[in-house]
């Protein structure tokens, strides 16, 4: 896993495809146990490709980035977006759309609540979008708390969190600015303003 | 962007927060009144079981005005977010408010003096109003396939509100009309749905959801959360039949699964509290530890009874320990937390700066009201076991200074709320 503090180090990444919010629903193919044992899971993967419809989802664990198959579905109309997640372990997110914005990749560091960090112009990124409360919360205050030198932390959120609002308080945090896109609402959280 | 409209996109799950507080409002005045209710007819609490007069008009006050009232509150604010699917119209909410509030005071009056019309017309307003509630809390469940830690013992609550409600219309009518052969078995199946049932399955529901939340912790496990709602919900079988039939060996395994229940439930909330990010637990915890310990108690005291111990001791200290000390303690414990909570929450809506949750509380009157209600619960069980009638009138007067010690805490907490608000 990419350390937090490690990856604030790192070239800033783009932003995330806006249909990834869609695809976080679904549950991911993981082909690292058949490739470990010599097996090509490529039929595997042709066959769950097949069954997407358009503006459906294809979600794949794989121990690197795949980038084959990657271009192999960007031909049949897949754009797709790779995390990784860790030392050995990719996950790419397929979006039959006509592979309008084919490729992306980001680099994240994986929080125990199952929260991605990563880093892009703005400064420090973290989705907690899907996650079952209160899982969101302790995600982005295990941030805020474990990293003394941050002073600003983009939060990717389904909905607006009413709840995190006396914690951040609390803290003297607050939020600066709000913008709600369908299925993505990001919130500025700003220290000491 | 922020300023105005930053609670406008959670609407549909964010109540206004003049509802979830006219409960809890109502709950703190129904508080003070049961205690002073509890401290003109002291001395009828030994040896009570059952009958009309102050005794089972304090006990409504408390198990109506504060526990179903706090219960109702805190679901209508928390439920909708916890489980991300929509309660219902927010009219029904302040519907279920209007009746309940003139029912219960109905309803008690009819209790205390055995007026029939109160009783009748307070009965059926307390019936509407909680049926309005569980159809509520059931659209909202029915719409979840996930959070079972939280669904199934929420569904369990469900069917026993529905049990206790067609058993307290029974009860009214058997008073009207003398329809019941063995009324005392109904009122206890009755105590019993309502006590362990509906606001016990009510207190772990909430306890998946909102003790993770305040103590920042990781969620109860799903598989651990079913186990305990599959016990619980045997256990509140066997006592429910056992009692009906008369069967002192069933009511003594629903005891003991009761136990075995409370056990798990007691593991799940350990690994919380392991889990959790706030090292040092709030004031408000001790209140949740006290009434823990006392559940234990209760259902030793159930099982005492069905053992063979007299009833005219331990049925009113099983009745005692149940809701003046495991439910009372619990629910005053949760309504000091979640209404700064709240408060503070609903202050930061405007886009402004929350007011803080420490600015939000009064530590001194919590001390105050913490000490005299656990001494009140020590006093009247110690009363109750040995036969003191001047200790029990002392410790339901501790119960009345706690009361209007955490009345006050209340006062400041709006006071501090809407100075806040007009500056904004």
């Amino acid at each position: 896993m990419v350390g937090v503090v490690e990856l604030a180090s790192r070239p800033p990444q783009d932003s995330p495809p806006a249909w990834l919010a869609m695809a976080l629903d679904q549950p991911p193919l993981d082909v690292r146990a058949a490739l470990a044992q010599g097996e090509d899971p490529l039929g595997l993967l042709m066959e769950a490709a097949d069954g997407v419809g358009f503006g459906g989802f294809l979600v794949v664990d794989a121990p690197f980035n795949p980038s084959p198959l990657r271009r192999i579905l960007a031909a049949r109309g897949f754009s797709s977006y790779g995390r990784c997640l860790g030392s050995g372990h990719w996950r790419i997110y397929f979006h039959l759309n006509g592979a309008a914005d084919w490729e992306h990749d980001s680099e994240v560091a994986l929080l125990e609540e199952g929260a991605m960090v990563w880093r892009e112009a703005d400064g420090l990124h973290v989705d907690v979008r899907k996650l079952s409360p209160p899982h969101p919360m302790l995600a982005i205050l295990r941030l805020i708390e474990s990293t003394p030198d941050l002073s600003g932390l983009v939060v990717h959120h389904e909905r607006l969190p009413q709840y995190l609002l006396p914690e951040l308080a609390e803290r003297g945090w607050c939020v600066a600015r709000v913008v709600e896109e369908f299925q993505d609402v990001r919130l500025w959280l700003e220290r000491g303003a | 962007m922020f300023a105005g409209a930053f609670m406008m996109g959670a609407k549909d799950r964010l109540l206004s927060p003049i509802i979830p507080f006219r409960f809890f409002a109502s709950a703190i005045v129904f508080h003070v009144a049961g205690w002073a209710v509890l401290s003109w007819g002291a001395e009828t609490a030994l040896g009570f079981v059952g009958g009309t007069g102050a005794v089972l008009a304090a006990l409504h006050l408390i198990t109506l005005g504060v526990l179903a009232m706090t219960a109702m509150g805190a679901a209508y604010q928390m439920l909708p977010v916890a489980t991300r699917r929509q309660l219902g119209p927010a009219w029904v909410c302040s519907l279920s408010w209007w009746l309940f509030n003139p029912g219960i005071v109905l309803l008690v009056m009819g209790l205390a003096g055995g007026w029939g019309a109160a009783l009748d017309l307070g009965g059926f307003l307390c019936v509407a109003a909680l049926s309005l509630f569980g159809l509520l809390v059931a659209r909202n469940l029915l719409q979840v396939t996930d959070l079972p830690a939280v669904t199934w013992p929420a569904w369990v609550a469900v069917a026993c509100l529905a049990g206790l409600l067609v058993l307290a219309v029974l009860l009214v009518l058997d008073m009207d009309v003398g329809l019941l052969v063995n009324r005392p078995a109904v009122a206890a199946a009755h105590a019993l749905l309502a006590g362990y049932g509906f606001m016990g399955m009510l207190v772990v529901g909430f306890s998946a959801v909102l003790l993770p939340m305040f103590v920042l912790a990781k969620p109860v496990d799903d598989a651990a959360g079913k186990r305990v709602a599959v016990i619980a919900a045997l256990a509140l079988l066997a006592g429910l039949l056992g009692t009906l039939w008369g069967e002192n060996l069933v009511q003594g395994a629903g005891s003991i699964l009761g136990l075995v229940a409370l056990g798990f439930y007691f593991a799940v909330q350990r690994r919380v509290l392991a889990s959790r990010m706030r090292k040092k637990l709030e004031p408000f915890f001790r209140l949740l530890k006290a009434g823990w310990g006392l559940q234990v108690l209760s259902l030793l005291a159930a099982l005492a009874l069905v053992s063979g111990a007299p009833a005219e001791i331990m049925a009113p200290l099983w009745g005692w320990l149940l809701v003046f000390g495991w439910l009372l303690s619990f629910a005053t414990g949760i309504l000091q937390r979640i209404m700064p909570f709240l408060a503070s929450m609903h202050s930061g809506a405007k886009g402004g700066k929350p007011v803080l949750l420490s600015q939000l509380t009064s530590p001194r009157l919590l001390d105050i009201h913490a000490v005299l209600h656990l001494a009140a619960v020590v006093l009247m069980a110690v009363a109750l076991f040995f036969d003191l009638p001047l200790v029990a009138r002392v410790a339901a007067f501790c119960g009345l200074g706690g009361a209007m010690a955490f009345a006050g805490f209340a006062l400041v907490m709006m006071h501090v709320y809407r100075a806040h608000e007009r500056s904004t």
